[in-house]
């Protein structure tokens, strides 16, 4: 017969209370990070999941893969730099497209076929082979149908899905270079040649990513050499979306540790008396200690398991836009951390209970 | 409430003429021993001794009462004897046992094997049924189950208590809960069963049956038994009186002159 779990029998309101407010404040640290990975996914999925160690930008483009214009020719330049093995022309931009008769932003990217550039992430059907096919991050397309870009009047036949491959939050087309020049001449005509934004590059074996783009910095003119990293890292606007959202999370998850504490504290102090009783007939600390620490993860654990399914009822239910999804690894290392924590928090109860002075139980004091 | 294991030796502080007190000395072989223990708490110009070289011994099998006024030193000393509390000085043994030797560690080991505790105030743990209170200090020695469940319901049995098993502590009346912490304190065979006020409680009547179950149970049983009470009129089921005046402790040769 355990303490723990006689006094939670009896006490259902109690802990049945703190356990609600506990899976609320789970279910807050899991929705908040599970948006937050969602957004800043759709904003920089597709640089994140491109295949290739490395990317070249146009230095006047202060990191930004959009701002960034490069002449075909750079392709040349980079792949002369020694430790650069195959590479590829990555274009990209943002256009008007009409889905299911609604038109809407979409970004469109080209790469070249068999080259780095390609997007990773592919759910179902296949990358684009040939002209007028692409594959789709969003915008609640299946394959087969198909989208117009405006105003080019490009059609694009959907082949592929994908997951994890948006930019800037909205559609995103991967399509081959051939169709992505149509598109891009039809959106901007009289351009003398249709201008890349980034240059994809992997090294050759046993080159340093880190060292082959700054070589590229050093020796290509005009340009700024990133590992894939680095590129994610450096989008604007995404280190403070990054930050502002794990301010959110990490106060949530403090002030649930801290409620988990001082509740267990506040039941310590309550039970002092029995707790001086339990000592004075011959338990040990450690017992109660072991007591506080068993009710602390069977609240943490039930708590936990209201918390992710009221998050996956809320990542279904809710409209936000985004390609929401919730990975196992996050609610596995969410709730180890708030059982974690939660424990440390128990610190303040088993130390109150290592200070009980057995001889109090008969007024020896 | 003859003596055969106590001889006075001389009379008490300031008494004049034929004394009903007499301090009380050791005898060899008996269960509980307490040599010349002193309890000062505090020091220097605060130093108060709540416990002046008290000495007694209690034969396996006896129920002595340890009476004294409040603040008297009653409740230090039992708490001494229990290992609860640590002596300034002096040696308390219980059969092989030096108490005041123990570490902490071995200390809460003896209270649970070999003490049986009866207090006056917070004796239940409140979200533990009658029957699980009992069978909670058995886990504290390893008990296997099912004897235990076999001795928690036959004391429950024995104590009248047999359809209130199921019943947590503020569901039970005073007298009730009292005798459920009787059947605690015998629950792990213990060698000493040591008793604080268990009449405080409870009106005369109930506070009677309490102490004759009391000394039924520990006499039924062969333990040795000490109860601290104020009330005089417990003193009757008991084989034996001391007295604790001013931290001062005294083997009373007759209790019937005891007048507070």
């Amino acid at each position: 017969m355990g303490l723990a779990g006689a006094e939670i029998r009896r006490a259902k309101l109690r802990f049945g209370l703190l356990t609600g407010a506990v899976s609320l404040l789970v279910f807050l640290v899991l929705l908040l990070s599970t948006l937050s990975a969602a957004l800043v996914g759709a904003l920089v999925g597709a640089l994140e999941g491109l295949r290739a160690d490395g990317l070249v930008y146009a230095d006047f483009a202060r990191d930004n893969i959009a701002a960034s214009r490069m002449a075909p020719d750079v392709l040349d330049a980079v792949a002369a730099v020694p430790g650069v093995g195959s590479y590829g022309a990555v274009g990209t931009f943002t256009t008007a497209a009409v889905i299911d008769g609604a038109q809407v932003d979409v970004q469109v990217f080209g790469f070249d076929q068999g080259a780095p550039g390609a997007p990773s992430g592919l759910v179902d059907g296949a990358l684009p082979t040939g002209p007028g096919e692409a594959a789709v991050d969003g915008g609640g397309v299946a394959i087969g149908d198909v989208v117009t870009l405006d105003p080019a009047g490009t059609e694009l036949t959907v082949v592929g899905l994908l997951r994890g491959a948006q930019f800037n939050a909205i559609p995103t087309m991967y399509v081959d270079s051939g169709t992505y020049a149509d598109a891009f001449t039809g959106t901007n005509p009289g351009l003398p040649f249709v201008p890349i934004n980034a240059v994809a590059f992997d090294v050759t074996e046993g080159s340093d990513p880190a060292q082959v783009a700054s070589d590229i910095t050093a020796t290509v003119p005009g340009v700024t050499g990133y590992t894939r990293d680095e590129a994610v890292s450096l989008i604007p606007g995404i280190e403070s979306i990054s930050q502002s959202f794990g301010i959110l999370v990490g106060l949530t998850f403090v002030i649930g540790i801290v409620v988990i504490g001082f509740f267990f504290l506040i039941l310590t102090v309550q039970k002092l008396k029995p707790f001086t009783l339990l000592r004075a007939i011959g338990t040990s600390t450690g017992r109660l200690a072991a007591t506080v620490a068993i009710q602390i993860t069977l609240v943490v654990l039930i708590a936990s398991a209201i918390a992710v399914g009221l998050t996956l009822l809320a990542v279904r239910g809710l409209n936000t836009g985004l390609p929401v999804s919730i990975e196992p690894s996050l609610i596995i290392g969410v709730v180890v951390s708030v059982w974690v924590f939660s424990l440390l928090a128990g610190l303040l109860s088993i130390r109150r209970i290592a200070r009980i002075d057995p001889a109090s139980a008969v007024g020896a004091r | 409430m003859n003596d055969p294991v106590v001889e006075a030796t001389d009379s008490a502080p300031g008494g004049d003429g034929p004394s009903p007190v007499s301090d009380a000395p050791l005898h060899p072989g008996a269960l509980l021993q307490v040599r010349d223990v002193s309890k000062v708490y505090g020091s220097g110009h605060t130093a108060v001794t709540a416990l002046d070289a008290a000495t007694m011994s209690v034969e396996q099998g006896e129920f002595v009462a340890l009476l004294g006024p409040s603040g008297s030193g009653k409740t230090t000393l039992i708490s001494i004897i229990g290992g609860l509390l640590a002596a300034t000085s002096g040696t308390v043994t219980v059969g092989d046992v030096d108490v005041t030797q123990l570490s902490k560690r071995d200390l809460t080991r003896f209270r649970a094997e070999q003490v049986g505790f009866v207090f006056q105030s917070a004796n239940l743990v409140p979200f533990l049924t009658a029957r699980e209170n009992l069978l909670y200090v058995a886990t504290l020695v390893k008990t296997p189950k099912k004897a235990a469940q076999q001795r928690a319901d036959q004391l429950l049995e024995e104590l009248g208590l047999a359809d209130r098993a199921k019943n947590l502590p503020e569901q039970l009346s005073g007298g009730e809960r009292q005798r459920v912490a009787i059947g605690r304190a015998l629950m792990n065979d213990p060698d000493l069963v040591l008793v604080d006020e268990p009449t405080a409680a409870l009106d005369t009547a109930l506070g009677r049956q309490v102490v004759q179950l009391l000394r039924r149970e520990i006499k039924d049983r062969g333990k040795t038994g000490i109860m601290v009470t104020h009330d005089l009129r417990m003193v009757e089921y008991t084989d034996r009186v001391f007295e604790i005046l001013d931290g001062h402790l005294t083997h009373v040769e007759e209790p019937s002159a005891l007048q507070h």
